[in-house]
C-alpha cells in the first residue's frame, strides 16, 4: 500500500493503543522515512511535562482511583496544550508533523482539523485498524499493560468513530490493516520550484495573444518546429494568471499555456478570471461578464471549426488544467525562497502554503467591501509584506511597473491598451511589448481611471499621526507627528500646488569635522578624507553659487502639464521650503522665455519628454534675499562700521603713549577691517535687477525627465548637461568644476577653493563620483559643501576668525545635519522615482511632505 | 555700543570723581566675557571727553537667547546698537554717578550743571527723527541725529538704518545719565527683551523729576514696558487689542454668523463641518443650532485652535451647547472623517485660497464628501465701492475677490454632476446697485 505524505501539515494517527501506531513510525525513523522530529506523540509529552507515561488505577479503592484518574487528566491536559503549541509552530513554518495518540474522539480530531485549517496547511489520517484480539495480544506484552476493559472500550469506541472519519474533512484517510507492506512517498511542495537558467514573469495577457508572443520573442524565446517556443538559454516563463477574457484570442492562449505546462516549458498561476472560466467549463452555474462572455463566444466558434467531440475534449482538459492551476509559485535560488509569484497578492503566512483560503487571496486580493459603482475596494496587502522575498503580482493595471515595499506590480494592462510587461528574474529586467489596441471596449477602462485618480488629493489620515516612508536607498524613514502638522500647514497655506511640489532639495552638510588648520573653519581637505576613508577614489568639486535654491519643473507644454499635474502652465519654479520664487507675472515671463529657447533647440523633442525637472541655484542673492540682506546684512554692517569706526577715532584721539591703548586701537583696527569685508562679502552675491535678462539660473542636477530619472548617472553627466542648458539659453549659466582623482588634483582643487574664496566666491561642494553612492551598503552623503574663509563671515559672523572664536566655533557637530542629509536625499530620489513612474501623487507627496517636516525639525542654521 | 561724555568751561574735571574713574588710566572688566571699556580722550582744565564701550562677545551673546535656529540669531544688530543691554552692562560702571554717590568731598558736585554733549550709537530705532526730537527736547536738549553715508553696489536701501545721536544741554551729570538710562532702551527697536517688574521701579527711581511732566511720557512708559502686563500695572487704560478694523466691518461679521446660523438652523442638522475655523467664532455659535449633534471645526493653524478651545470652554456649560470638536484638517488633503456631513461651511475662506487651487477643493467637497447642504460665503467686489476702496481688496491675504456674476459662475461650474440645488443671497447692508458687502451660496444637495 502506498501512502503519500505531503511536504507539509499534520499526520493524525488514529487507532487504539496497541494497534501499532508508534511501532510503525518508529519503523518509518529506522528506515529513515521520516525525521524524528517530525513524530509528536502525546506519551511522550506526558512524560515531558510530567515524568510520568501511564498510571494505572485499576484494583485501588474508589478514592484513591478517583484521585488517581484527576491527577492523569491534569498531565493529558498539560501535555496536549504543549502538543498544541509545538504543533501550531510545526504547521506556521509549513512543516510535516506525525501526531502519534489514540484521537478515538471527535473532540481530539476536530482540535487538529482546525489547527490545519488555520495555518493553510493540509491535514490527513492514517487509521491503524487492528483486530480487538491483536491489540489484547499486544497490551499484555507490553512493559505498562492498560488492561484487558480498557483496551476493549477503545476497540469499540473506534469501531464506532471508523465511519464518520471520511467525512470529517481530512484530505486524505488512509486505513491500514496491515503495516507489513507499507510503502510512504514523500512528496515535495509542488508550488516550490527552483529558478534553474532563470524565468520570465509574464503580467495578465487577457488573451492578448499577438503581443505575448512579440513579448516572448522580445525575451529571446524562440518557436520549434512542433510550434513551442523555447529559450536558448533553458529559461522558463511563467504566467501571473488571468490569460484570458476580455481580449481578442483567449482560447489560443490558454491552449497555448496549457501545451506549455504540459511540456514543463511553463507556469501558469490561477487567477480570479481563470478560475471563473474553469467552473464554467467544469458546468457549474457562474454569471459570465467582465470580458468572460467573449471566452464563451470563442469556444462556441470553435466548436463550430472542430466538432463538438473535440471541442468536448478541449473544454476537459482545459477544465483541468485551470481548476489545478496554483494558486501561488514560490521559486528557490540554491535552495532558498527569495521569489514568489501570486496573481493579486499574498500574505507573507500564506506563502508556500495552499488552501483554500489563500487560493481566494491569491486570485482576488485584499478586498475591501464594495464602492458606489459595486466595485470591490482594494486594500492594499503589500503594505504588510515584512519577509525578504520578492513578490511579483499583476491582477490590478497600473501604467508602469510599480515597486512597493519589495513587491512588484507588472499588471500594466494590455488589454486596455497598456503594455504587457515581462520581469527577468534574477536579473530584475523589465521588458514590455506596447498593446496594438485597446481590446477591453470596458467604459471603466482601470489605465484610464488609474491617470484620473492619480492626481487625487493625498489623504490626510495618512499623514497626521506621524508616518514613514520606505525609500529604495535608506530603508525605512520615521517621520514624527510633531514635524508633519508644520509641514502640513505649510503645505495648506505657502507651497506651490501639491501636484506640482514633487521635490524638496536635501539639505546638505559641511565637512564632518572643523579644518585640522588653525586659521580656518571648513577645509575642502576634510571633506576628500571623508569620501577617500569611504571607499571613493574619484570624486567631482563643483563651484557652489550663491543665490537661492531653486527647483525649476518645466514642461514642452500646457498639456503635457495638464497631463502630469492637471494644472495648465508651462512650468512652475519653487524654492526649497515648495514657495513659489517668482511673483507670478515673472515667473510668467521666464517660463516662456525657458520655453521657447529650449524649443528653439528641439529639447523636448531630443529627449522625448514631457518636461524636465532641474536642481538649482538661482543669482543674484538680492533677487530673493533682498529683504533680508538690507535688514540683517547691510544693516549689521552699518552698525559695526559705524560703531567701530568712532571707536577708532576717539581710541586714536586720544592721549598716546598708553600701551593698553594702543592695544585697544589695534584691536578695533582688525575689527573696521573685519566690518569692511563682511560688507564687501554680501555685496559679492547681489547685482542691480533691471529685468529677467539680469537673472542667472544654474542647474546643477537634471533629476528627471518624463521617461527616466538620472540618479544612475555620474556627476560629470549632470555638469554635461549643465552645460548644455547654458549654451541653450541666456538665462542659464554654467558651473565650474573639477574631478578630483589622486593626491595631484586634490591638491589643484584645494587651490582652486583658496583663489575664487579669497574673491569672496562662497565655496565649493564636493561629491563623489556617482549621484548615489555607497561604503559597504552604507549610504554615503551626496555632497559636502566646502565654504570659503570670507564667505564665512556673513554665516558666522565677522570676527569669527579671531582665534579665540575660531577655537569656540570648531566644536560644532555636524552629526544631525549629516543624518537629516541622508533622510532627505533618500527622500528626494524616492519621491521623483515614484513621480516619472506616475505613481499616485499622494505616493510622491508622502516623500515631499517628509522632508517638509524635517526642515522643521531646528538644526544650527549656519551649519 | 559707546557712549561718550563732552563737557566744557570750568570744572570739568570734576566730571572724573563723579564717576569715580581715574583720567590716568583705562578701565576694563569683564561682564562674562564681554568688555566694559573707559577711557579719557580728553582732560584739561576746560574740555572733558570720555568715552565708555562694550566690546561684546559675540559668541556668549548669541548663547543667551532662545530662538536659535533662525540665521538673524546669529547675525544681528545687538553686538553693536546702544539698547537695554548696553545700560545693563555699563550700569555698574557709571553706578557712582548714576547714584549721585561719589567720595565725601565731592559730592557738592552731584547737583552742578555741566555744559554736556553726549553722544551714542550706533543707534536702531524705528522712531522718527522728528519724534526723537520731541523725546529729548522738552528735558533740555539740542539734538543732532547723523547717519553714514551709504555706498552699496546696488540698489537696496535709502539710507542707513543706523543713526549716532549727540544731545548738547546743561545737566546734571546725574539726571543725563538718568535720561539716557531710560530713554536708550525707548528708542531701540529690540523687541525680545525681557521686561520684568524691577523696570517700573527703575522708571520711577531714574524718571524722577522729569519724567512725569514729560509730554512724551505716555510713548516712553509703553516702549519701556513693552510687555503688556507690566504696563498695565501702571496704567488705568484698558488695553484691549487695538480695534483696527472700522466698526461697519465688525457689524458685518455679526451679520454673517447670525446670517449663517439662521440658514443652517432651518435645515435641522445633526452634524456641521466648520472649515477654516479660526478662532472658534462661528463654531461657538453653531454650538447651539437645536438638535445639533456634532460640529467639527476644521483649522490647520494650532495657534488659532487654542484660542477656539478656550472660547468653547467659555460656554461649555451653557444649556444646549455642543462643544466643537476641533479638527486638525485642510482643505488640500481628503479627509474621510469629513464625509457625509448634514452642513459644510465654507465662511470667508475661499477668497484666502489661489484660485486656480479652489475647483479641485471644491470638487472634493461636493462629490468626495458629499454634504448635504455646503454654504460659502465670500466678499462682493462690486461692493467695495460702497467703502471707497478704489482696487484694494478687503484683507491683504485675499487672493481674489469676485463680483456677483463672477461668484455666481462659478458656483455653478462647480456643480457640474448637477447633484445640488443652488440658491444665492447677499449678507449685510444692502446696495442699490453695488448688491450686499457679503454674497452667499447655499448648494442643497438634491435628494435621489
Amino acid at each position: 500500500m502506498q501512502i503519500r505524505i505531503p511536504y507539509a501539515g499534520i499526520i493524525l494517527l488514529v487507532g487504539p493503543s496497541n494497534s501499532g501506531k508508534s511501532t510503525m513510525l518508529k519503523n518509518m525513523i529506522d528506515k529513515k522515512e521520516i525525521q524524528e522530529s517530525e513524530v509528536i506523540s502525546s506519551d511522550e509529552f506526558r512524560v515531558l511535562v510530567s515524568d510520568i507515561e501511564f498510571m494505572d488505577w485499576d484494583g485501588r479503592p474508589k478514592d484513591e482511583a478517583d484521585t488517581l484518574m484527576d491527577e492523569y487528566h491534569e498531565i493529558s491536559k498539560e501535555a496536549f496544550a504543549m502538543m498544541d503549541s509545538v504543533i501550531n509552530a510545526r504547521c506556521r513554518l509549513n512543516k510535516c508533523t506525525f501526531v502519534d495518540a489514540t484521537h478515538l474522539h471527535p473532540d481530539d480530531r476536530k482540535r487538529y482539523l482546525s489547527i490545519a485549517r488555520e495555518n493553510n496547511v493540509p491535514i490527513l489520517s492514517l487509521v491503524l485498524d487492528t483486530p480487538e484480539e491483536e491489540l489484547l495480544t499486544r497490551d499484555e506484552q507490553r512493559d505498562n499493560p492498560r488492561g484487558k476493559k480498557r483496551i476493549k472500550q477503545q476497540y469499540q469506541t473506534f469501531k464506532r468513530e471508523k465511519r464518520y472519519l471520511k467525512k470529517e474533512g481530512y484530505d486524505s484517510v488512509y486505513t491500514i490493516k496491515e503495516t507489513q507492506d507499507l510503502e510512504f512517498v514523500r512528496q515535495a511542495n509542488p508550488i516550490e520550484k527552483d529558478v534553474q537558467h532563470g524565468i520570465d514573469i509574464i503580467g495578465d495577457i487577457h488573451g492578448c495573444y499577438e503581443e505575448m508572443i512579440l513579448l516572448l520573442e522580445k525575451l529571446g524565446y524562440q518557436k520549434n518546429h512542433e510550434g513551442l517556443y523555447l529559450h536558448p538559454d533553458g529559461r522558463k516563463f511563467v504566467s501571473i494568471g488571468d490569460v484570458m477574457s476580455r481580449g481578442p484570442q483567449s482560447l489560443k492562449t490558454m491552449l497555448f499555456y496549457y501545451e506549455h505546462v504540459q511540456q514543463n516549458l511553463a507556469y501558469m498561476i490561477d487567477s480570479n478570471h481563470g478560475w471563473k472560466i474553469a467552473r464554467w467549463l467544469d458546468g457549474r452555474d457562474v454569471t459570465l461578464h467582465h470580458g468572460d462572455e467573449k471566452v464563451e463566444e470563442e469556444f462556441k466558434e470553435y466548436e463550430l471549426q472542430v466538432g463538438s467531440e473535440k471541442a468536448q475534449e478541449t473544454r476537459r482538459a482545459l477544465r483541468d488544467f485551470l481548476l489545478h492551476a496554483p494558486a501561488h509559485y514560490v521559486f528557490t535560488k540554491n535552495g532558498v525562497q527569495t521569489l514568489v509569484c501570486a496573481h493579486a497578492g499574498i500574505k507573507d503566512e500564506y506563502i508556500g502554503k495552499q488552501s483554500q483560503a489563500i487560493r481566494d487571496f491569491c486570485r482576488y486580493g485584499d478586498t475591501d467591501g464594495f464602492d458606489e459603482k459595486g466595485k470591490p475596494v482594494r486594500k492594499d496587502w503589500s503594505i504588510s509584506h515584512n519577509k525578504s522575498s520578492l513578490i511579483v503580482w499583476g491582477h490590478d493595471p497600473k501604467p508602469r511597473p510599480l515597486l512597493i515595499n519589495n513587491t512588484i506590480n507588472i499588471d500594466q494592462g494590455v488589454v486596455f491598451g497598456g503594455a504587457l510587461t515581462a520581469y527577468r528574474y534574477p536579473e530584475g529586467e523589465f521588458i514590455s511589448v506596447q498593446a496594438k489596441q485597446d481590446y477591453s471596449g470596458a467604459d471603466d477602462n482601470p489605465l484610464v481611471e488609474w491617470k484620473m485618480n492619480r492626481l487625487n488629493m493625498p489623504n490626510i489620515g495618512k499623514f497626521i499621526n506621524g508616518y514613514s516612508v520606505l525609500t529604495e536607498d535608506l530603508g525605512e524613514v520615521k517621520i514624527h507627528q510633531d514635524t508633519v502638522k508644520p509641514a502640513i500647514d505649510t503645505v495648506s497655506h505657502f507651497t506651490i500646488p501639491i501636484e506640482q511640489l514633487i521635490y524638496i532639495p536635501p539639505t546638505m552638510s559641511p565637512t564632518p569635522t572643523p579644518s585640522s588648520l588653525d586659521d580656518y573653519l571648513e577645509h575642502p581637505k576634510e571633506a576628500m578624507d571623508y569620501y577617500r576613508k569611504n571607499g571613493v577614489q574619484t570624486m567631482i568639486a563643483e563651484k557652489k553659487h550663491m543665490g537661492s535654491r531653486a527647483v525649476l519643473l518645466l514642461f514642452k507644454d500646457q498639456e503635457a502639464s495638464k497631463k502630469h499635474t492637471g494644472i495648465e502652465s508651462l512650468g512652475v519654479i519653487y524654492t526649497r521650503t515648495g514657495r513659489r520664487f517668482f511673483e507670478p507675472n515673472t515667473e510668467k515671463k521666464l517660463m516662456l522665455k525657458i520655453n521657447q529657447e529650449l524649443h528653439d533647440h528641439a529639447y523636448f523633442k531630443q529627449y522625448e519628454t514631457d518636461y524636465v525637472l532641474l536642481d538649482a541655484e538661482i543669482m543674484p542673492w538680492n533677487l530673493k534675499a533682498k529683504e533680508l540682506i538690507s535688514s540683517q546684512y547691510a544693516h549689521v554692517s552699518e552698525n559695526a562700521i559705524l560703531d567701530r569706526t568712532k571707536l577708532k577715532e576717539k581710541i586714536k584721539s586720544a592721549n598716546g603713549g598708553n600701551e593698553e591703548l594702543k592695544a585697544w586701537l589695534e584691536e578695533y583696527n582688525q575689527k573696521l577691517k573685519n566690518a569692511h569685508t563682511f560688507k564687501e562679502v554680501f555685496q559679492k552675491y547681489c547685482w542691480e535687477i533691471e529685468d529677467v535678462n539680469s537673472i542667472q539660473i544654474a542647474p546643477f542636477h537634471v533629476l528627471a525627465h518624463s521617461n527616466q530619472t538620472f540618479f544612475d548617472q555620474p556627476h560629470t553627466w549632470h555638469m554635461e548637461m549643465n552645460r548644455q542648458f547654458a549654451s541653450q539659453s541666456s538665462l542659464f549659466v554654467e558651473t565650474e568644476f573639477k574631478i578630483i582623482k589622486g593626491e595631484t588634483s586634490e591638491n589643484e582643487v584645494i587651490k582652486w577653493w583658496q583663489d575664487i574664496t579669497s574673491e569672496g566666491h562662497e565655496g565649493i561642494v564636493i561629491k563623489p563620483e556617482f549621484y548615489i553612492a555607497r561604503n559597504r551598503g552604507k549610504l554615503l552623503q551626496p555632497a559636502i559643501k566646502v565654504r570659503g574663509r570670507k564667505y564665512l563671515n556673513i554665516i558666522y559672523g565677522m570676527d569669527y576668525l579671531l582665534p579665540k572664536n575660531l577655537e569656540r566655533l570648531k566644536n560644532r557637530n555636524t552629526g544631525k545635519k549629516q543624518k537629516l542629509a541622508l533622510k532627505e536625499f533618500a527622500l528626494g530620489v524616492e519621491g521623483i522615482n515614484r513621480y516619472v513612474n506616475e505613481e499616485s501623487i499622494e505616493r510622491v507627496h508622502e516623500c515631499v511632505l517628509a522632508t517638509l517636516a524635517m526642515e522643521s525639525d531646528p538644526v544650527d542654521p549656519r551649519l | 555700543m559707546q557712549l561718550t561724555i563732552k563737557a566744557t568751561g570750568e570744572n570739568v574735571k570734576a566730571i572724573s570723581y563723579l564717576l569715580s574713574k581715574n583720567p590716568d588710566n583705562v578701565y576694563e572688566r569683564n561682564h562674562k566675557g564681554h568688555l566694559v571699556r573707559l577711557f579719557y580722550s580728553k582732560f584739561t582744565e576746560t574740555e572733558l571727553e570720555v568715552t565708555i564701550f562694550v566690546t561684546p562677545d559675540p559668541i556668549e551673546l548669541i548663547k543667551s537667547s532662545s530662538n536659535s535656529y533662525d540665521i538673524t540669531h546669529y547675525i544681528n544688530d545687538r553686538e553693536f546698537a546702544v539698547s537695554s543691554i548696553f545700560c545693563s552692562f555699563i550700569r555698574s560702571a557709571l553706578g557712582t554717578a548714576l547714584n549721585g554717590q561719589p567720595k565725601e568731598e565731592y559730592i557738592d558736585w552731584v547737583n552742578h550743571l555741566f555744559p554736556f554733549e553726549f553722544e551714542f550709537g550706533p543707534v536702531v530705532s524705528t522712531i522718527s527723527d522728528e519724534v526723537l526730537n520731541e523725546l529729548f527736547e522738552p528735558i533740555g536738549y539740542q539734538v543732532t541725529i547723523t547717519r553714514p553715508e551709504i555706498d552699496y553696489s546696488f540698489q537696496m536701501k535709502e539710507k542707513s538704518s543706523v543713526s549716532y545721536i549727540s544731545l548738547k544741554g546743561t545737566k546734571t551729570l546725574q539726571d543725563g545719565l538718568r535720561q539716557l538710562f531710560i530713554l536708550i532702551p525707548v528708542i531701540d527697536n529690540y523687541k525680545h527683551y525681557f521686561i520684568d517688574e524691577k523696570e517700573i521701579e527703575k522708571l520711577e527711581r531714574y524718571g524722577e523729576g522729569w519724567l512725569e511732566a514729560h509730554p512724551m511720557r505716555d510713548m516712553i512708559y509703553r516702549q519701556a514696558l513693552r510687555f503688556k502686563e507690566v504696563y498695565s500695572q501702571v496704567e488705568n487704560t484698558n488695553l484691549e487689542e487695538k480695534i483696527e478694523e472700522p466698526s461697519e466691518k465688525i457689524r458685518l461679521n455679526d451679520l454673517r454668523y447670525e446670517r449663517i446660523v439662521e440658514t443652517v438652523s432651518l435645515m435641522k442638522p445633526k452634524s456641521i463641518v466648520d472649515f477654516g475655523s479660526g478662532e472658534g467664532k462661528l463654531s461657538v455659535r453653531l454650538g447651539f443650532v437645536t438638535g445639533v449633534k456634532e460640529i467639527l471645526a476644521v483649522e490647520p493653524s494650532e495657534s488659532a485652535t487654542l484660542k477656539a478651545l478656550r472660547r468653547f470652554e467659555k460656554v461649555t456649560n451653557k444649556e444646549g451647547f455642543v462643544v466643537p470638536e476641533t479638527l486638525w484638517g485642510s482643505l488640500f488633503y481628503y479627509d474621510e472623517r469629513l464625509k457625509g456631513k448634514d452642513v459644510m461651511i465654507l465662511c470667508e475662506v475661499i477668497e484666502h485660497i489661489d484660485e486656480y487651487r479652489l475647483p479641485k477643493v471644491l470638487d472634493t467637497i461636493l462629490h468626495d464628501y458629499q454634504p448635504g447642504a455646503l454654504i460659502i460665503t465670500t466678499p462682493n467686489r462690486e461692493y467695495n465701492m460702497v467703502y471707497d476702496m478704489d482696487d484694494h481688496f478687503r484683507h491683504n491675504d485675499h487672493r481674489f475677490e469676485w463680483t456677483r456674476a463672477e461668484f455666481y459662475q462659478w458656483c455653478n461650474e462647480r456643480n457640474l454632476r448637477e447633484s445640488y440645488d443652488l440658491h444665492f443671497d447677499g449678507i449685510g447692508e444692502e446696495h442699490e446697485t453695488q448688491g450686499f458687502p457679503t454674497q452667499m451660496c447655499v448648494f442643497k444637495r438634491k435628494v435621489n
